[in-house]
């Protein structure tokens, strides 16, 4: 499998109207993939899987354009808090939980599409699983 | 009576391998004193079994140390918080806003591990207080009282931590189960149970127990295990004191009451736990050292979880006996995928695997460095008791007893031919079904006026197709709480195949109610 990263593009409500991710993929030839996306009127967050390869060109585009565009992180796991259970392991729909060698319970952050999903959050008895909400204009 | 004469047995037996063959456990206890001694985790010997066969094992092996980490519910801890001055006998206290319970004198108080904080219902409970003690941290212990003569003060409030209790034991009345069920939902809607979150339509199930290392597994007959076995609790020694609440041998759900210093014992090992909409929990880690007396032991030492058993059970049938759909092993389980009605599902484990293998290789060191020695148990636990289900005095009614035969039609009948069957059978509901008898909706008598006055005349457009249902099987109790959460006054009633076998209306519900 080729190697993706994961961006969040965030559109104000002046540009959300424009059909600025199609433009994207026509002037760079490069397939996008979107994995969420909430939108409305007032503006809308997209998460977009890219080539890693072409991460740089597709940053450019979008900030030319007026979006703002951010590295995310969706989820916060508190490791001293997990105790290796796997209770979260079977909920999640795109396979990001894991176990490794030892059996401790491993969260693919690259994997997980974070706050439209949520489903191992309240699965965890040991509550070490946190959404980082994507909240629209925050100064963050 | 039988297990006392058991014990005699298993002393005369001890009596006789101490003269010849076998292993004595004051051998063992020697050998750990010297440092001769040879400890295997389960896993090891389960992999020493298979590559040099039971009877090299059972002469190289002395002790195997097993190991489980899970959420046990019917956990708690005692303590003794000491006299205040002028004294009190507490009646109510609460700690961190969970009440606490008060099962003798003035200043004794248990901490369940399943009582929920008043103030965080469901995410902070008994298990949260123990494990916050155990970890250092100051709690804090509002208490009331009538007053009398000895104990005038009715009030009190004041923070505590480990250090001012004079006793901090874990009591725990049911731990370590043998094995445990797979759990999994047929509803049509997520369920949050003590066995998790379980979505709807069998898209996941839960198991819990360690399997191959689980403690009970690794001395199925309890010939080592009883009153006074020495034990790895929480990260400390503890005891067994006995068989557990609802222990169940004949059927492999053995289980054991067991007790520990909490002062001595670690949060690593110790965790409080919350399962959502159900409730809070205790996660207790204990490990049991299977001294290999007889041959016979190192044989049931070396049980692998592919010969391990437990049924798949659907949650989704909230009754004392749910519906089985067939049988999986703990092999399987771990693999984190189980096979359910012809499709493969993935599987969460609820204990930790991981905190399971540390307890063993723990206890094994603990053994081997000789700070830990072993206990021949004053009583084992026993092996032929039953757990009986209640007596009940009350009669449940089940929906199968006040249900009706449903008004049935299909998806393309005419609205008209629709509305004159409610009339002829005078009825409100008619439930929509295909050829098999499958359902496929509702229509009312309301719907059917609503078509009419917005001159619809297709039923396919006035169906309900998201339609909730009720079973047979299911209490009429728990039918109304259905209706009256979704506002409606109907429930088809189907089988497992989503075959309508009737209807139970809140009307069929009034009349029993009235009887």
């Amino acid at each position: 499998m080729k190697k993706v990263d994961r961006i969040l593009l965030r559109f104000s409500g002046a540009i959300v109207e424009e059909p600025i991710t199609a433009q994207v993929i026509l002037e760079l030839g490069i397939p996008i993939r979107i994995v969420t996306a909430t939108v409305n009127s007032l503006g809308g967050d997209i998460l977009i899987e890219v080539p890693a390869i072409h991460l740089k060109k597709i940053v450019k585009a979008f900030r030319d354009k007026g979006v703002i565009v951010k590295f995310p992180k969706l989820i916060e796991v508190d490791y001293d808090k997990c105790f290796d259970c796997g209770a979260c392991y079977a909920l999640c729909p795109v396979d990001a939980i894991s176990f490794d060698e030892d059996h401790s319970v491993v969260f693919d952050e690259k994997t997980c599409i974070g706050s439209p999903c949520g489903l191992c959050v309240d699965a965890c008895p040991a509550r070490a699983i946190k959404l980082v909400e994507q909240h629209r204009n925050n100064p963050k | 009576m039988f297990h006392t004469l058991r014990t005699v047995l298993e002393l005369t037996k001890m009596a006789i391998s101490e003269k010849g063959n076998g292993r004595t456990i004051a051998e063992i206890n020697q050998k750990i004193k010297t440092g001769d001694i040879q400890v295997l985790t389960a896993e090891e010997m389960k992999n020493l079994v298979e590559s040099s066969g039971v009877e090299v094992a059972y002469k190289e092996v002395d002790v195997v140390t097993t190991g489980t980490f899970g959420a046990m519910c019917s956990s708690g801890a005692i303590i003794n918080i000491g006299h205040s001055d002028p004294p009190i006998k507490i009646q109510r206290a609460w700690i961190n806003d969970v009440e606490v319970s008060h099962p003798g004198a003035a200043v004794d108080l248990y901490i369940g591990a399943t009582m929920m904080s008043e103030t965080e219902p469901f995410e902070y409970g008994g298990g949260h207080v123990i494990e916050d003690l155990i970890a250092g941290k100051e709690v804090e212990l509002r208490a009331t009282s009538q007053g009398t003569d000895c104990y005038p003060r009715t009030k009190l409030d004041t923070t505590l931590t480990k250090d001012d209790l004079n006793q901090f034991y874990l009591l725990n009345f049911r731990n370590c189960y043998q094995r445990y069920v797979c759990a999994t939902n047929s509803r049509d809607e997520i369920i949050y149970t003590y066995m998790g979150k379980l979505l709807p339509r069998f898209r996941n199930a839960s198991y819990s127990g360690a399997g191959a290392l689980n403690p009970l597994m690794n001395d199925p007959d309890y010939e080592t295990i009883g009153v006074g076995t020495r034990i790895f609790l929480g990260g400390a020694q503890g005891y067994v004191i006995g068989e557990g609440t609802q222990h169940d041998p004949t059927n492999r759900f053995g289980t054991m009451m067991v007790r520990g210093d909490c002062k001595k014992m670690s949060p690593e090992f110790i965790s409080g736990g919350a399962f959502t909409k159900y409730g809070t929990s205790l996660y207790v880690g204990i490990g049991i050292p299977i001294p290999i007396l007889n041959e016979g032991l190192a044989k049931k030492t070396a049980l692998r979880d592919e010969e391990i058993f437990t049924d798949i059970v659907d949650y989704g049938v909230p009754r004392r006996e749910r519906p089985k759909l067939g049988k999986v092993n703990y092999a399987t389980l771990k693999s984190g995928e189980v096979t359910i009605n012809g499709r493969t599902i993935k599987v969460s484990s609820l204990s930790s695997l991981k905190k399971a293998r540390k307890i063993a290789e723990t206890l094994k060191s603990w053994i081997e460095n000789g700070s830990f020695y072993l206990s021949a148990p004053a009583e084992t636990l026993p092996t032929d008791s039953v757990c009986n289900p209640m007596k009940q005095t009350d009669e449940i009614t089940f929906v199968n007893r006040v249900a009706h035969e449903a008004v049935i039609c299909r998806v393309d009948e005419d609205i008209k031919a629709v509305a004159q069957r409610i009339i002829s059978k005078s009825v409100n509901h008619v439930v929509v079904t295909d050829k098999g008898g499958e359902i496929k909706g509702m229509v009312t008598s309301w719907d059917v006026t609503r078509a009419v006055a917005e001159g619809k005349s297709k039923l396919a457009d006035i169906i309900t197709k998201k339609v909730f249902t009720t079973r047979p099987d299911e209490s009429v109790e728990a039918a109304s709480r259905k209706m009256a959460q979704h506002h409606i006054s109907a429930l088809p009633v189907v089988d497992r195949d989503k075959k309508v076998v009737g209807l139970i209306t809140s009307e069929d519900i009034s009349k029993l109610r009235g009887r």
